[in-house]
């Protein structure tokens, strides 16, 4: 069961991402995208996760993929016209060493690893908001509060960015 | 057959390299974007991965901060992206070459 469900959600994942990149249409494009990233929440379930699943759903195909949708429509209209399909000559090494690099990667961790069971899972609560709730506020408290700056500071650069010309209070 | 780790990595790797071709490929800044966002997801397969094998959760917790860094990511470029369609009228980046002249 849990064989095929990897299966079905993993290559709707890989569909769903290649799908972005083929349609040319920015709208179609985003729509994929939120497929492939319910398809991810289902992986996450299939990993233990629980809670990262449900936030999956959440956050990235909830609020960020919204809020990707709602730009492309402000914007020019979902078809980019000139957008080029081909590449230039030198970007073809480019595009093809990173891809290259990863599978040389891959093809020795299977040369040293094998395929490597998950094993199972010891502790029953394993995943569940509880126990990453545990980690988040203690032993990874620090990363917690740092990555809160993190985000102060990127709502605080899209309103200078956004507002860039108009009158700010403190000009 | 067995589903093992490796599965997972492989599959990670697939929508990686499928994010980065896109980035690569693609003109529209907005897509440029999303592409980005799928490598980020497929990172935090990777995370979610190797922290069911080694039965810690701490590979959650980087997730969540994984979450909060492609929040941020998709905040400040798209605020980016709308300032330059007010000035340029486009988001082809092929046209926004400013630094490049």
């Amino acid at each position: 069961m849990e064989g095929f469900l990897f299966w079905v959600c993993g290559s709707l994942m890989f569909l769903g991402g290649l799908m972005m990149v083929v349609q040319r249409n920015a709208v179609v494009s985003a729509v994929w995208l939120i497929f492939s990233f319910v398809c991810a929440a289902g992986i996450y379930a299939l990993l233990a996760a629980p809670f990262l699943a449900v936030l999956q759903v959440l956050v990235y195909a909830g609020a960020i993929m919204v809020l990707f949708l709602f730009v492309i429509m402000m914007l020019q209209g979902p078809v980019l016209e000139g957008e080029r399909v081909y590449l230039r000559k030198w970007l073809w090494p480019a595009v093809a060493l990173p891809p290259g690099a990863i599978a040389l990667m891959l093809v020795g961790w299977l040369r040293s690893e094998g395929f490597q069971s998950l094993g199972t899972v010891a502790n029953p609560d394993f995943g569940s908001p509880e126990a990453v709730s545990r980690l988040l506020l203690g032993k990874y408290l620090l990363a917690f509060e740092l990555i809160s700056i993190v985000l102060l500071v990127a709502i605080i650069g899209a309103l200078a960015v956004g507002k860039a010309e108009r009158k700010m209070p403190w000009k | 057959m067995e589903i093992t780790l490796t599965h997972y990595l492989l599959l990670a790797a697939a929508v990686f390299l499928t994010g980065m071709v896109g980035f690569v490929v693609r003109r529209n800044a907005i897509v440029m974007l999303m592409c980005i966002e799928l490598m980020l997801c497929a990172v935090n397969i990777v995370f979610a991965a190797f922290s069911r094998v080694h039965g810690d959760g701490g590979g959650h917790v980087f997730v969540l901060m994984n979450f909060a860094v492609a929040a941020a990511e998709a905040a400040i470029g798209l605020a980016i992206l709308v300032e330059i369609f007010r000035r340029r009228r486009t988001v082809n980046v092929d046209e926004l070459k400013a630094l490049m002249e």
